[in-house]
């Protein structure tokens, strides 16, 4: 009789090599994400009630819509967050798209363009810790070097305390972000314009179109969805900002620059340890951030290129 | 059954391993702790003593509340467990929470009689206290802080020679405040008193009368409106630096890059904040003689300063030991006796206190341990001109009131300075309207006690 051939597959290897991401995933991603969900419905204060509480419902969401000193704070580091975000987005994208129009074009032949992008990116690199702790030193009070710069220059005749007005630390907050995710930015551009089909560009110079009308007509629709990549990533990293605030002006001047996650860390982390509260406005974060995506999404859509039915 | 069987079997390889049979078995004790520095002592003075005893070191930063977070998460866990601590150490941060939590033992029922913390020096005892006054830790050193001066500036702008005519001068907050003016005037403005607000907060701190939560409730303590009106008086005034702790501004005063005439610093400020920032860069020197020479050649201010109580006793920092109540409550006697021998050697062992005190030159929590280095001829300080830091520590070690801490200390300073101190003793909010702020907060913040 001749031996069965059995057929020998080896297609469940595949599973093994790609095991190693799900198991992180389910550990540290999905199954928090679910914790945080049950804790925002729980009463855990403290952490001897962060595995024993019980069920409350939605009072905590309840908190953060109604009057009173929580939500009051939670709202206000929204609109914090809202302005250090724009302030901070807008030069970006802007910056990004300048540099990475002027690196793609064929008619500036820029030189030594990998000096100048490795120059821009750089700053992303460094541990925003450090940066902040760097900015903080520098625009110190009453001895510090812009303090001192700006006196030798003759603009300001006594130190300025940078920390202690509202619109110049909220804007070194903006310029840190900006100063760190510019280059991030501009990488990903000249990314998205590299991919256009030169072909495009050459009828257009040779239909006798100008740098400007290239970059309006061809490029910019082109690369809609980069930017729509770069909007929503943007958006996220803007909404969950932290390190910066937390680490160089601590909320302060009276809590003008307290971000929503430095509220919800503040919350969790410090105080009575209002485990609860912190889950509950990082459940509102995240419904927020869900929202604004899909607007963005929708906003940003490409209709015509739809299939049609 | 078979834990059993792995009892036997591992004892049997224990006696077959050690020929020798020890009179004694062997106790194992778990201890956590937060630094490394217990671990040394633990190697150096404890283990040759205790041979009996192994020592299980378990050690958590304290970074971003790594430490509290571990020993919460395990005490409500399952504090008898068998990895749980036997014994853990309490920081000046959070040495109240714990204490006020059933998590620590009370130290009278392993074995301590209330007469063993008679030597003691009172503020770290009443520290380690609950709130009911039941002991629960005791501490190996004592943090009392000090005033430290400028004499050269004191000499030059005041006409002041000696220690006991400057203490005169900050006898209280009214003499320091009427120095500060005489200093400004003297100096033409050249010359500060002091350098940032918290450098008088520690003082303060120790001189209200009721702590930050009474019965439950927020209470704010009228030193405190005494604290916000000196520095505002100070700062319109321009009466001191206006610098923060820890900044640029702050070290510019202790190397003598800016005229500072005051700062107020416990035991451990003095060895390892003042001594080596008193020359631009001599925070990498360990050597004491290289560094008297750099600040003599770079113009620093080593053996310029002086030391004097100051207006009032205070302390500031420190380090507890307790125990875990769980397991002193499933504990044997001899386990028993061997967490109480271990708090006992390390806190209240005279011998062991002086030796130690001798080896690092540490503060140590015990008067009579403190007086027998003070009868020895102390410890003279050519940083502070020769002066015996140990005698003007001793003195206001037993000025300071520990019994004001309470466990909401650290997070209600932290919403005290950014919601009322900064914003009006810098003239940008009205008082009333930065401690409603500040109420709020609180409530915010912390929502187990009350806040009116």
């Amino acid at each position: 009789m001749e031996p069965r051939r059995r057929k020998v597959t080896y297609d469940h290897y595949g599973y093994l090599f790609i095991a190693p991401f799900f198991i992180v995933f389910l550990i540290f991603q999905l199954y928090p994400i679910f914790f945080t969900f049950r804790t925002s419905l729980t009463d855990a204060v403290g952490w001897d009630k962060i595995l024993n509480n019980s069920i409350i419902g939605f009072d905590n969401f309840k908190v953060l819509f109604t009057a009173n000193d929580i939500s009051r704070l939670f709202w206000l580091s929204f609109k914090n967050t809202v302005i250090i975000w724009f302030f901070n987005f807008v030069p970006q994208i802007g910056f990004a798209l300048i540099l990475a129009s002027w690196f793609t074009d064929t008619h500036l032949r820029l030189r030594a363009q990998g000096a100048f992008k490795v120059m821009i990116f750089m700053p992303n690199i460094i541990t925003a810790a450090t940066i902040g702790m760097l900015f903080f030193s520098l625009f110190s009070y009453p001895i510090a070097p812009v303090n001192t710069l700006m006196q030798k220059l003759g603009i300001l005749n006594t130190p300025f305390e940078y920390f202690r007005n509202v619109p110049t630390s909220r804007g070194i907050i903006s310029f840190i972000q900006w100063w760190m995710w510019y280059g991030n930015t501009m990488i990903i551009m000249i990314a998205g314009m590299s991919g256009i089909n030169p072909s495009l560009f050459e009828a257009a110079m040779i239909d006798g179109c100008t740098s400007r009308q290239i970059f309006w007509k061809i490029t910019l629709p082109l690369i809609k969805p980069i930017l729509l990549y770069n909007l929503i990533t943007s958006l996220v990293g803007g909404l969950t900002m932290f390190d910066i605030p937390h680490l160089m002006t601590q909320g302060n001047p009276n809590n003008m620059t307290n971000t929503v996650a430095r509220f919800i860390y503040m919350q969790g982390f410090s105080g009575s340890y209002n485990f609860n509260m912190a889950s509950a406005s990082s459940v509102v974060l995240f419904a927020i951030i869900i929202i604004c995506s899909l607007i963005l999404n929708i906003l940003m859509s490409d209709r015509d290129a739809r299939p049609k039915k | 059954m078979k834990k059993v069987l792995a009892l036997v079997l591992a004892c049997m390889l224990l006696i077959a391993a050690v020929p020798c049979a020890m009179a004694e078995e062997e106790i194992t004790l778990n201890v956590w702790s937060f630094t490394n520095e217990l671990e040394g002592m633990i190697e150096k003075y404890y283990a040759p003593s205790h041979p009996n005893v192994k020592i299980n070191y378990t050690l958590y930063p304290t970074d971003g509340g790594e430490y509290t977070s571990h020993v919460d998460t395990l005490m409500a866990a399952d504090a008898a467990s068998e990895e749980a601590p036997d014994i853990f150490t309490l920081e000046a941060a959070f040495v109240k929470k714990y204490v006020d939590s059933d998590w620590t033992a009370a130290l009278l029922d392993i074995g301590f009689e209330e007469a063993d913390f008679a030597t003691c020096i009172p503020a770290m005892v009443q520290i380690g206290s609950n709130e009911a006054g039941v002991q629960k830790a005791l501490a190996w050193q004592s943090t009392p802080g000090a005033l430290m001066y400028r004499a050269d500036l004191a000499e030059k702008y005041l006409g002041v020679t000696t220690p006991e005519e400057f203490q005169e001068k900050v006898a209280d907050w009214d003499a320091f405040l009427e120095t500060a003016y005489e200093l400004n005037e003297a100096s033409e403005g050249a010359c500060k008193m002091f350098c940032a607000n918290d450098d008088i907060w520690h003082p303060y701190e120790y001189n209200r009368e009721a702590g930050w939560v009474v019965d439950g409730k927020l209470n704010i303590d009228d030193n405190l409106y005494d604290y916000l009106d000196l520095l505002k008086t100070a700062n319109e005034d321009d009466l001191y630096a206006k610098g923060t702790a820890w900044s640029e501004t702050w070290f510019a005063g202790m190397n003598g890059t800016m005229d500072i005439l005051c700062y107020f610093l416990p035991t451990w400020g003095l060895h390892y904040t003042l001594k080596p920032h008193c020359v631009v860069g001599g925070d990498s020197i360990t050597d004491e003689a290289e560094l008297a020479a750099k600040s003599e050649a770079e113009g620093g201010t080593y053996g310029k300063w002086r030391m004097v109580a100051g207006p009032c006793g205070y302390s500031w920092g420190g380090t507890w030991v307790g125990a875990n109540a769980a397991k002193v409550a499933a504990a044997d006697d001899a386990k028993k006796a061997a967490i109480k021998e271990f708090i006992r050697f390390f806190t209240l062992d005279e011998d062991f206190l002086y030796t130690y005190a001798k080896d690092v030159n540490d503060f140590v929590s015990n008067n009579t341990v403190v007086d027998r280095i003070i009868a020895e001829g102390g410890t003279p300080n050519p940083f502070l001109g020769g002066q015996d830091h140990y005698a003007i520590f001793a003195e206001a070690a037993n000025l300071a009131n520990g019994a004001i801490l309470s466990r909401y200390d650290e997070a209600i300073k932290t919403l005290w300075d950014n919601a009322v101190v900064n914003p009006y003793t810098k003239g940008e909010k009205e008082l009333d309207e930065c401690i409603a702020d500040f109420k709020a907060q609180v409530a915010a913040q912390i929502t187990d006690i009350t806040v009116e």
